[in-house]
């Protein structure tokens, strides 16, 4: 990260902090003296786990597209369209609009946080590509992003509650929107389990390249 | 750093497990990963076979949307849909239910269910809204599978649960088949019939239909199907009578059948019957239709024989036994060599129906009839119908007939002997009856009836006859006043009666004539005047008789005679009057009987005849003198009764004229009635 000259950084003083509470404890702390959660200067699994997450998160996001996201059934026949299916029959009737937004947040916004969160998972790993700081605010959209993907499913939960006029018009969630829940709980998993502090060192590797590549070997010595 | 402590050994990673290096989280993509291996093994291990369904007509079936239902329960889904080679059907594949799958072998039928509004009614009525779908028909045994299939156009006539026989049927003229015709037996569904195409022949028109199970049993080789749409209006001495079996099959039609001979087989499945128009025709085709087991006999008659037609019966005693085939002319020679065109009658006969059936049914009966031939059986014409003319062909037993045998010439049906024909002249006969009617003097006797018929009415509407009641009533109210006199008058009598009986007349007359009978012993001289009181007894005896009833009817014919000239001459005017004096002069004599008349002197009579009798009695011990004075006495009572003639002519005269009354008051009573029963007849003169 960079620091203004004459700061260091907390762990560089041989201090962690709290991610609960944020109170500065000794390195070595096995828990927070003040809320008693577990103290770790950084997540050694922290990429395990967002690969984990974002890798069945992933594979939820593909059933999600291929199954039929709402079912409608009418006096006259029934239809069910996938995601952008209906997106695109929204556009053709001439509803751009609500087909961009659909668009937007149903497919720009789960494939971006696909794209950021593993470029990250890959910055931290392999060197980045992009400044520090830039990363840091891709890492808080996408945090932030990620339970605004809910809305869909929110839209199809509400529309197949209401619309239940028994012969008439009949609307059921299909498949995909239970995929799609899942994909975005599972991203969002990912997002969270990323432990954003290893940017910072990354940032600290490329401006201290003697700096050790183990980062428990790092905390040991810290 | 003042830390003394010796830095920990760093060498750990050996010891770290592997859950420190490895996340836990990783278990949960690998949990993803087993169930979607999980749910697409068993999703493929559950699937069903994929069949393949030719139709002609997919219309409506979409792929991955339309549903293969059996019982209306899904039991798979048409999962592509493509053309056979040569484009000529539509290839539905259908991902069966692994469940049912065992038992789709090669009965299995599939048809598109699609809505139909019929006059039997609306079906598939659902699939407007929901879509069409194939339904799919098979039995319960599981077979070998198959996987293609061919698609029915239509429907099967089964149904899930109503299995049955399958038979062909086919319309004879007159008769039509439409579609979903209900079957009837005793008005009771028992079948449909399907849709109906040409024959292959193309001159009738064919139909599958079923029995449904079990009523299939009522099937066989001898029932005879006909239509029994529509109705039939007849007249009547009931009246009018409109028929028809139900509603239903007023408007689409129905078909019933019935078994006309006992012992027909079960047919097989797919055997055609016919479907006549009329019951009777139906009954009739029981001799036409079915050629198994039928004699072929050919008669040659000479003469005319018009009237006979291909399919008249033949019969045997009354009893049909077959119907005539063909007609036909031939040459022929007859014994004198003269070769003369003769009519060739072929007869089918059905052996069966004299009870020659069986495997040798038409040898048999060829040996029955030859038989019967050299007996005397004769094929004879004979009237069938007297309205049409139509005749028919009898074999009758001639008893004395010549001697014959059946001819059996090779390669041709064996040719029956015959006798005279017994054809009723109806014509002739109708002729005759007309002509004896027209003979009848029908004109003159309507003239008359109705020229009576104008007098009678003239008569009653002339005012005088009004009077008549009046007047008629006076005469009876007079008569009336009769009885009490008669009463009194044999009050008398009875008197009289008593006091001979007081008198013992009887045993006086007794006594009296043991002395006659001894006085006659005695004396012959006497005997000679007892003849002669006895012939003027007779004579008496033969005047009372006479007095009434010759002059009587005499006096009513005259009356008659004359009332009959009065109608005639129509003095119309004169008549009522006259009659009106008529009655008055009745009433007259009515009167003077009453007054001074006849039954006075009758009981004076009767007065002067005890007074003799008492005479009689006192003098009975002198028989000459009695005799004598008897024969005085008798005839003083001869004179009076011969003046009781003389003077009873006023009371003849008063019987005629009531007789004459009577008939006259039945005369006018007859008129009333006729005028009650037709008031218009004063108006319209008749």
């Amino acid at each position: 990260m960079d620091l203004p000259e004459g700061l260091t950084t907390a762990r560089a003083r041989g201090l962690v902090g709290c991610t609960r509470c944020t109170r500065p404890s000794p390195a070595g702390t096995a828990r927070c003296p003040r809320c008693g959660s577990p103290l770790q200067s950084r997540d050694p699994l922290s990429l395990q786990k967002v690969w984990a997450w974002w890798l069945v998160g992933f594979g939820c996001y593909i059933p999600a597209n291929l199954y039929p996201m709402l079912e409608t059934r009418t006096l006259v026949g029934s239809q069910s369209d996938t995601i952008v299916g209906g997106a695109i029959d929204l556009a053709s009737h001439g509803n751009l609009g609500v087909a961009i937004i659909i668009l937007i947040a149903s497919v720009l916004i789960p494939v971006g946080k696909f794209v950021i969160l593993a470029g990250l998972a890959i910055g931290v790993r392999h060197g980045p590509q992009i400044s520090d700081h830039r990363r840091h605010i891709l890492y808080e959209v996408v945090e932030y992003i990620g339970r605004w993907s809910m809305i869909d499913v929110f839209v199809v939960a509400i529309l197949s509650s209401l619309v239940q006029l028994q012969a008439l018009a009949t609307i059921t969630p299909g498949w995909a929107s239970l995929f799609f829940a899942l994909s975005v709980i599972f991203t969002m998993l990912a997002a969270q389990s990323f432990d954003s502090r290893l940017i910072w060192d990354t940032a600290a590797d490329a401006k201290k390249p003697v700096a050790p590549q183990n980062e428990p070997s790092r905390e040991r010595t810290a | 750093m003042t830390d003394t402590t010796p830095p920990e050994p760093t060498v750990k990673p050996a010891r770290r497990a592997l859950r420190d290096r490895i996340s836990i989280v990783w278990v949960v993509p690998l949990l993803a990963l087993a169930a979607v291996i999980a749910i697409a093994w068993q999703s493929y291990a559950d699937r069903g076979p994929l069949i393949e369904i030719a139709f002609d007509n997919a219309s409506g079936v979409r792929a991955g949307n339309t549903e293969l239902r059996f019982r209306d329960v899904r039991v798979g889904l048409v999962e592509e849909m493509s053309f056979s080679d040569g484009l000529g059907k539509v290839l539905v594949r259908v991902r069966l239910d692994k469940s049912v799958a065992p038992y789709v072998d090669d009965d299995a039928r599939f048809w598109v269910v699609r809505p139909q509004v019929t006059t039997q009614g609306v079906s598939g009525l659902g699939t407007v809204l929901s879509g069409v779908y194939i339904e799919g028909l098979w039995d319960d045994r599981p077979g070998e599978t198959v996987t293609r299939f061919d698609g029915l156009s239509d429907a099967p006539l089964e149904r899930v649960g109503k299995s049955g026989l399958r038979l062909t049927m086919r319309a004879s003229d007159g008769a039509a088949l439409t579609e979903n015709t209900p079957i009837l037996y005793r008005g009771v569904e028992v079948g449909r019939v399907g849709k109906p195409v040409i024959s292959e022949d193309g001159t009738t028109s064919e139909a599958e239909a079923v029995i449904f199970a079990p009523h299939d049993r009522l099937i066989d080789s001898a029932t005879r199907f006909w239509d029994t749409s529509g109705f039939s209006l007849s007249f009547g001495a009931g009246g009018a009578a409109v028929n028809f079996s139900s509603i239903a099959s007023l408007v689409s039609g129905g078909i019933t059948f019935d078994t006309m001979l006992s012992g027909g087989t079960p047919p097989e499945p797919g055997a055609q019957f016919t479907v006549y128009s009329e019951e009777s025709e139906a009954r009739a085709s029981i001799f036409s239709s079915d050629t198994t087991g039928t004699l072929t006999l050919s008669v040659l008659f000479d003469g005319n024989i018009a009237g006979l037609s291909a399919g008249a019966p033949v019969e045997l005693n009354g009893l049909r036994i077959g119907q005539v085939e063909a007609l036909g002319g031939r040459v022929d020679e007859d014994a004198s060599g003269e070769s003369a065109v003769r009519l060739a009658v072929t007869l089918a006969i059905r052996p069966g129906r004299i009870g020659l059936d069986g495997a040798d049914g038409p040898e048999a009966a060829l040996d029955f009839l030859r038989a019967r031939v050299r007996e005397g059986l004769r094929a004879r014409l004979a009237t069938a119908s007297i309205l049409t003319g139509g005749l028919k062909v009898e074999l009758i037993e001639v008893a004395d007939a010549p001697a014959a045998e059946l001819v059996e010439p090779t390669g041709a049906p064996p040719i029956l002997p015959t006798t005279d024909n017994e054809i009723a002249d109806v014509q002739a006969t109708a002729e005759g009856v007309f002509e004896r009617i027209n003979a009848l003097p029908v004109e003159e006797v309507m003239d008359e009836a109705i020229t009576l018929m104008r007098n009678a009415n003239i008569l009653v509407a002339g005012d005088d006859t009004r009077a008549i009641p009046g007047n008629v009533n006076s005469l009876l109210s007079d008569a009336r006043a009769l009885p009490p006199r008669l009463d009194a008058t044999l009050a008398q009598l009875e008197t009289l009666v008593a006091q001979i009986n007081e008198d013992a007349l009887t045993t006086r007359l007794a006594s009296l004539l043991d002395e006659a009978a001894e006085a006659a012993r005695g004396v012959s001289t006497a005997s000679d005047g007892v003849p002669d009181l006895v012939a003027r007894l007779e004579g008496i005896a033969a005047n009372a008789e006479k007095v009434d009833l010759d002059v009587l009817a005499a006096d009513l014919a005259a009356f008659l005679e004359s009332t009959g000239t009065l109608l005639a001459q129509g003095d119309t005017r004169a008549l009522p009057r006259q009659l009106n004096a008529t009655l008055a002069e009745v009433s007259l004599v009515l009167e003077q009987l009453r007054d001074g008349g006849v039954v006075e002197n009758t009981v004076a009579t009767l007065d002067s005849a005890r007074s003799a009798a008492d005479t009689f009695a006192a003098a009975g011990g002198d028989l000459p003198g009695l005799i004598a004075e008897a024969r005085a006495v008798l005839a003083r009572a001869g004179t009076t009764l011969e003046g009781y003639q003389a003077s009873g002519g006023m009371g003849r005269d008063a019987r005629t004229a009531l007789r004459e009354v009577e008939a006259a008051a039945k005369a006018v009573a007859s008129l009333a009635r006729a005028i009650e029963r037709n008031p218009n007849s004063l108006i319209r003169g008749r």
